[in-house]
C-alpha cells in the first residue's frame, strides 16, 4: 500500500528545501520589493523561469552540467561529492526549482507593506534592521508562511526533475510521486490511489493555509487605508 | 541660531527655492497648490527626500541636519524630527501604546507614555489597536508619537534639538471633528517648544493655525508672514491668486503729483475707470499692473441719479456700481456688483445683512462704492 520510504524522503525533501530556500528566498524578497534597481525585471524573469521550463529541461541540464562528464561534475567527484542520482543533488535542484515559489509570496508581502510605514519606524529612530524586525516582518508574515507552504507542497509533487536528476532509488531518491509512477507501470492501482489522495490531501491543506493568511493579510492592509 | 533654519535650492529635475525660518514654538503652515513643494520640503526636513543635487541647508538649534557645503546629510533617525503623517501611518500590528513607545527615548516609562496619552484624550485605549480607533484617535496617537519624538523625557518640554513636523494632518478628517482638533493643535502648543511646520493646502487652516505662512508656487517661496498681512497685501498676482483673494483685477500705474498715482482700470470689453490711489515708489510709471480691492475700507450707500459714474471726493474713489446678486447668509450678504462704467467686471462685497435691508437692495439697485485709498492694494504683474 503505501510507501513509507518514499513517503519519508518526499518530507524530508521538502522540509529541507523549505527550511533551506527560506533565510535566502526571504532577503531576495525583501530586497525585490524594495530596490529601485533598474535590472530588477531581469533579475525577477530569472528567478521565474522554473516556473515555465518543463522540469526535465532543467534536469537535463542539472545533468549535463554536474554530471561526471562535464568539468565541474568531474572535479566534484574527485572530491567525493556525487550530486547526480542522491538525495542531495535532489535537494539541490529542487532548491532551484522552488525559487519563484518562496519567493513570489514573500515578495508580495513585503512590497505590499506601505512606504509610509517604514518612514514612520525611521523618523522615529529605528534604524534599517530594527525596522525589518520591528515592523516589515510583522506585517510580512504571512507572506513567509505561504511561502513554505506552496515550496514545501510543490516540492511534494515534483515528479520530472526527481526522475531526471534523481532516478528512482528506493529509500534514497525514490519520492512519492516517483513510487506513485512506479505502482502505476506496474498496475498497483490501488497503491497509487493511496499515495495520491495523501498528495492531493496535502496539497489541498497547504492551498488552504494559504489563502486563508493572504485574506488575513489584505484585511490587514485595508486597516491601514484610512477611510476617505 | 535657535529654531529651524531652510534654505533649499535645486535647479535639477525638481526645482526648488526655498527658503523659511521657524522660531521654537513658533508654528509655520506651508501653504501652496498639490505640485508646489511643500510636502517635499517637509520629507526634506525629516530626511525623508533626498534629491541628488540638492543645495542649501536644514539647521536645527545651531546644527546641521543637512548642509551641502559641508556634505552633511543626516539620516531620519539621527534627526529628531516628528512626523505627523498625511494617513498617520501608525504601525497596524502595534497597540497605540506601542505605537507611540516605539519612538520614545529610554528615559520614558510605560507608566509615562500612559500619562501622555491620558492627556491628550486617549485614556484607557492605550492597549488597542489602530484598527480599533475611531480616525480622530489615531491622529492623537499620531501625534502623540511625534512629539515623543521631540521630547527627551516625560517631564522635559520639547526642546530637545526636534522639530514637529505636520503633514495635511487634518486632510482626511470630516470638518465638524476637524475644528476641534484645531483646537487641541492650539491648546497643545501651549506645551510644545519646538519649532512646528504644518503642510496644509487649506488657507482657512494655515490662517487659523499658524503664526506665519510660506506661501509656496512650483517650488518656490513667494512670501513670507503673518496670515493678516499676507492675505490683505499679497506681493504679487500669483500670491493673491494662490491666497483665493476675491476682487482682484488688472491695471496700469500712473505716478501723478509727488506721493500720489493714478490707478487704471480698464475692461475688455471696453470701458475705463480711473482711481487716486498713494504711490510707495515702489512701482514704476506707466506699468501694467494687479490690483487687489480691500473690502474693510469700502463704504456702500445707496446712489441718486444725479452722481457721476465715477469720480473722487477727498481723498476717497467713488464708483456707482449696479447690484448684479445678493447671497444672504444670516448676518452678512455677499453682493456681487458691475461698475456702471465697467460693466463687464464684477465685483464682490460682504455687506451687513441690516445695511442690504436697509437700503433695500437688490438685484439691480443702483450703489455707490466710496473707496478709501488703502482699500486699492497695488502689485507688480509678477
Amino acid at each position: 500500500m503505501m510507501d513509507w520510504h518514499a513517503a519519508q524522503v518526499s518530507l524530508t525533501l521538502a522540509v529541507l528545501t523549505a527550511g533551506l530556500l527560506l533565510p535566502v528566498g526571504l532577503w531576495l524578497a525583501r530586497w525585490l520589493a524594495t530596490t529601485h534597481w533598474a535590472g530588477r525585471p531581469l533579475v525577477e524573469a530569472l528567478l521565474l523561469l522554473p516556473l515555465l521550463l518543463p522540469p526535465t529541461v532543467i534536469g537535463f541540464y542539472f545533468l549535463l552540467l554536474l554530471g561526471q562528464g562535464s568539468t565541474l561534475g568531474a572535479w566534484l567527484a574527485q572530491h567525493d561529492v556525487r550530486l547526480v542520482f542522491s538525495m542531495q543533488g535532489l535537494l539541490l535542484v529542487s532548491w532551484v526549482v522552488n525559487v519563484p515559489f518562496m519567493v513570489q509570496p514573500i515578495q508580495r508581502a513585503f512590497a505590499a507593506v506601505p512606504t509610509a510605514l517604514r518612514e514612520a519606524a525611521w523618523v522615529s529612530g529605528l534604524g534599517p534592521w530594527a525596522t525589518f524586525w520591528r515592523v516589515e516582518l510583522p506585517l510580512a508574515w504571512p507572506g513567509l508562511v505561504a511561502g513554505v507552504a506552496l515550496t514545501m507542497a510543490h516540492t511534494l509533487g515534483e515528479f520530472g526533475v526527481v526522475l531526471m536528476v534523481g532516478g528512482n532509488i528506493p529509500g534514497e531518491t525514490r519520492t512519492l510521486s516517483v513510487a506513485i509512477y512506479d505502482r502505476v507501470q506496474s498496475f498497483d492501482l490501488q497503491g497509487a490511489h493511496v499515495m495520491a489522495l495523501a498528495l492531493v490531501a496535502v496539497s489541498v491543506l497547504a492551498l488552504t493555509l494559504v489563502l486563508a493568511f493572504d485574506r488575513q493579510s489584505q484585511s490587514q492592509r485595508k486597516a491601514q487605508e484610512p477611510s476617505l | 541660531m535657535s529654531g529651524l533654519s531652510v534654505v533649499l535650492h535645486s535647479a535639477a529635475k525638481i526645482r526648488l527655492n526655498a527658503e523659511f525660518t521657524c522660531a521654537p514654538g513658533e508654528l509655520v503652515a506651508l501653504v501652496g497648490p498639490s505640485g508646489s513643494g511643500k510636502t517635499s520640503i517637509l520629507r526634506a526636513v525629516a530626511g525623508l527626500w533626498n534629491l541628488p543635487g540638492l543645495q542649501g541647508h536644514v539647521r536645527v538649534h545651531g546644527r546641521d541636519w543637512f548642509a551641502s557645503a559641508h556634505q552633511v546629510n543626516l539620516p531620519p533617525q539621527a534627526r529628531r524630527a516628528g512626523l505627523v503623517f498625511q494617513h498617520y501611518a501608525l504601525f497596524p500590528h502595534m497597540t497605540a501604546a506601542a505605537n507611540v513607545a516605539l519612538a520614545a527615548d529610554p528615559q520614558w516609562r510605560t507608566q509615562d507614555i500612559t500619562d501622555l496619552l491620558d492627556r491628550m484624550g486617549l485614556a484607557g485605549l492605550g492597549a488597542r489597536k489602530p484598527t480599533q480607533l475611531s480616525g480622530g484617535q489615531q491622529q492623537r496617537v499620531a501625534l502623540a508619537r511625534a512629539l515623543v519624538r521631540v521630547m527627551p523625557g516625560a517631564g522635559a518640554r520639547t526642546d530637545s534639538g526636534g522639530v514637529l513636523l505636520l503633514d495635511e494632518p487634518f486632510s482626511a478628517v470630516e470638518p465638524p471633528p476637524r475644528l476641534a482638533m484645531y483646537r487641541e493643535l492650539a491648546a497643545l502648543r501651549q506645551q510644545v517648544a519646538a519649532p512646528m511646520l504644518l503642510v496644509t493646502h487649506d488657507l482657512a487652516e494655515a490662517r487659523r493655525l499658524a503664526d506665519r505662512v510660506v506661501i509656496l508656487d512650483a517650488g518656490e517661496t513667494l512670501q513670507t508672514g503673518v496670515p493678516a498681512h499676507v492675505f490683505a497685501s499679497p506681493r504679487n498676482a500669483r500670491v493673491a491668486e494662490l491666497v483665493g483673494i476675491q476682487n482682484h483685477f488688472q491695471g496700469q500705474f500712473h505716478k501723478s503729483e509727488p506721493g500720489w498715482a493714478r490707478l487704471t482700470w480698464r475692461s475688455p470689453a471696453g470701458g475705463e475707470v480711473s482711481f487716486r490711489v498713494i504711490d510707495k515708489n515702489r512701482i514704476d510709471e506707466g506699468k501694467a499692473v494687479t490690483w487687489v480691492l480691500n473690502g474693510e475700507f469700502v463704504e456702500v450707500q445707496s446712489a441718486s441719479d444725479h452722481d457721476p459714474v465715477h469720480g473722487v471726493a477727498g481723498a476717497d474713489n467713488l464708483l456707482n456700481c449696479q447690484i448684479q446678486e445678493i447671497l444672504s447668509l444670516g448676518e452678512t450678504s455677499v453682493c456681487s456688483m458691475a461698475p456702471e462704467a465697467l460693466p463687464s467686471e464684477r465685483i464682490t462685497l460682504q455687506l451687513p445683512g441690516q445695511m442690504v435691508r436697509r437700503g433695500q437692495w437688490q438685484p439691480g439697485s443702483r450703489v455707490r462704492l466710496s473707496i478709501a485709498p488703502q482699500a486699492l492694494h497695488i502689485m507688480p504683474l509678477k
